[in-house]
């Protein structure tokens, strides 16, 4: 009983998000229409769980008897949820999508249950822990997924998702009862320790890893496990495709970093030193394979989308293959740089979902014929989706340029300069359909029957300037949110 | 460390080859004289009406979606009832009170379903 006492002190944050969903949950009986008094309890419980979370940093604990640590970089992760499902929310209210649906505010504390999962997604250092997250986060994108009921396109991608991820995740727990079998404990430190005395020789770790990779690798849209991506994407509600693409996918990238990192290194490595891996199980080189993979498919079919959601799917599949290439490096600058690449994803991408959501409320499409010539029609709107696709390709002077930078530079000092070459090239195929999107919004003339001036109210502009902000600051100034990763890149166990 | 499956092995065949086998014989020793009545569905000797492809009422999933819910609840609560008695003094509230907010979670589920009106036969 204290244990769980003194566990629970430390598992204030989701708590207040349980409590949070439930009184959502009433709040929106109460209401029975669509309302944003539901939007701001969830905000509000958001905020206070988030202040909880700042309140832990600094923190080392492992808490409920071995199954979930609060270590900064749990931490990191949680206040990267948080602040994009608070975002997240707020376009929710702003979406014409969601307006039209037939729900009410299911959304809202929907999108909070999946907040919560990925929590535990970032902090969990159980096998049985780190699936049970996965699947919360899982179940609930699949009802978030097909949330316009009405419309066959999201009822086709809520479908797609659930085979898709029912499959992955069914081949995943089977590699984990595999490894199960074979090490006898479920917590991923024992397993590395045990793992460390056996030595990695077995040929059936590698297909344990290759299988757990399918399921992780699910959630971040990597290569081989892509094919829902792009058909998810866009059916769903865009709120809803910004949120899979920003949090879901960073709550994949927790886990599978973390389980990565501590499983197959030798348990006496110091992270920041250099790179031990267990024996015999070459993990870093799958992941060089699956993260060059994702950039080169991401980066070329992208070029070919005419559909912006499409387009978005397959740029978002490229930058998870970004962010992998700071595993392979897997010591503490590689971290770092993942973690400074995740912030500047995370403000980029939330900008570009955002900036989306303006236009295909008035256009009603997502195609990139129909915004032809949308910068004489709106110009505030293009130009802050110009600063958002030049930060997603990584031009200096945006927040995109500096995670690229401390990215490529990691793999560069660890001697890897064939991979930030490819990543570099693979940089310069994605600026062409960045800003192709661009080239029909500028250069273009409007149609005739529709080149009317579009205007948004107050408050469209002012979140789309509260975006656009940090995405030019943190360009030039990126001091803090340096030293912040630096800080955060400490993990449970790992010196 | 194989050697301790021959005895699952040895049962797994033994199942096939019996169903195989008695299967078969029933269909080689039986008589077979089919006419209409006997071809027909059984329906515990009632004459057969519709199809056997109907489509029923989302109603009936709803409630055996929350006999899921409830059913699950009695699981989780009746190890917990048994042990009750046998917890020291201090640790009663404790636990009743950690009780409390597990069934106020799921009655919380009961309050949604009846106001969206699941249980609204009609």
């Amino acid at each position: 009983m204290e244990q769980t006492i003194i566990s629970l002190k430390n598992f204030i944050p989701e708590c207040v998000l349980i409590v949070t969903i439930l009184v959502c949950l009433l709040a929106d009986l109460i209401v029975r229409k669509k309302s944003a008094v539901v939007a701001v309890i969830g905000i509000a419980g958001l905020f206070v769980s988030g202040w909880f979370v700042i309140g832990q940093f600094g923190v080392k604990e492992s808490v409920f008897f071995g199954m979930v640590v609060i270590d900064p970089y749990s931490v990191f992760f949680k206040l990267l949820f948080i602040v994009s499902t608070v975002f997240i929310i707020l376009f929710s209210l702003a979406s014409k999508e969601i307006k039209d649906s037939t729900h009410t505010n299911e959304h809202v504390y929907l999108m909070i249950s999946l907040t919560l999962g990925a929590n535990l997604m970032a902090s969990s250092v159980n096998m049985l822990m780190m699936y049970l997250a996965l699947e919360t986060v899982s179940i609930t994108s699949y009802v978030l997924a097909g949330y316009m009921k009405k419309s066959k396109r999201s009822s086709e991608a809520a479908m797609k998702y659930v085979i898709y991820g029912a499959a992955s995740s069914g081949i995943m727990i089977y590699a984990m009862s595999l490894l199960y079998g074979y090490t006898g404990s479920m917590n991923i430190f024992e397993i590395s320790s045990i793992l460390s005395k056996m030595g990695g020789t077995n040929p059936m770790l590698v297909i344990v890893m290759v299988m757990i990779l399918a399921g992780f690798g699910y959630k971040i849209s990597s290569v081989p496990f892509h094919f829902w991506t792009p058909d998810v994407y866009e059916g769903a509600p865009i709120p809803v495709t910004g949120f899979l693409a920003v949090t879901s996918s960073a709550a994949g990238f927790a886990v599978l970093i973390r389980f990565f990192s501590v499983t197959f290194l030798k348990s006496t490595t110091m992270l920041n030193g250099s790179l031990q891996i267990i024996d015999g199980i070459r993990w870093t080189e799958i992941i060089i394979v699956l993260s060059v993979a994702s950039m080169i498919i991401g980066n070329f079919v992208a070029v070919w989308q005419m559909s912006f959601k499409r387009l978005l799917a397959y740029s978002s599949i490229a930058q998870g293959g970004y962010i992998m290439l700071g595993l392979v490096v897997a010591n503490q600058q590689g971290l770092t740089a993942i973690f400074v690449y995740l912030v500047a994803y995370m403000i980029m991408n939330l900008g570009a979902f955002y900036a989306l959501i303006m236009i295909s409320n008035k256009l009603n499409s997502d195609d990139i014929n129909d915004m032809k010539g949308f910068a004489y029609r709106a110009p505030a709107v293009a130009v802050g989706m110009g600063i958002f696709m030049f930060a997603l390709s990584g031009i200096p002077a945006t927040v995109g340029f500096v995670g690229k930078f401390y990215l490529f530079s990691a793999l560069i000092e660890s001697n890897m300069i064939w991979l930030a070459l490819v990543g570099m090239m693979n940089s310069v195929v994605s600026l062409f359909f960045y800003i192709k999107v661009l080239k029909y919004m500028f250069l273009s003339k409007p149609d005739e029957e529709n080149s009317g001036k579009i205007y948004y109210g107050i408050a469209g502009y002012v979140l789309l300037f509260i975006l656009v902000i940090p995405t030019l600051l943190l360009g030039i100034y990126f001091g803090p949110i340096v030293r912040f990763a630096e800080m955060s890149a400490v993990m449970f166990g790992l010196k | 460390m194989l050697e301790s499956y021959i005895p699952i092995m040895l049962v797994l065949s033994f199942a096939l080859i019996f169903a195989v086998v008695m299967i078969n014989l029933s269909s080689l020793l039986g008589p077979s004289k089919p006419d209409k009545e006997k071809l027909s569905t059984y329906e515990s000797g009632m004459e057969p009406i519709g199809t056997a492809r109907e489509r029923f009422s989302v109603k009936y999933y709803m409630v055996a979606v929350s006999f899921i819910l409830f059913d699950l609840e009695v699981v989780f609560l009746y190890p917990w009832a048994i042990s009750f008695i046998n917890f020291p003094k201090a640790e009663m509230v404790y636990s009743l009170i950690v009780a409390l907010i597990f069934i106020f979670i799921l009655f919380v589920g009961l309050i949604y379903e009846y106001k969206k009106g699941v249980l609204k036969w009609d």
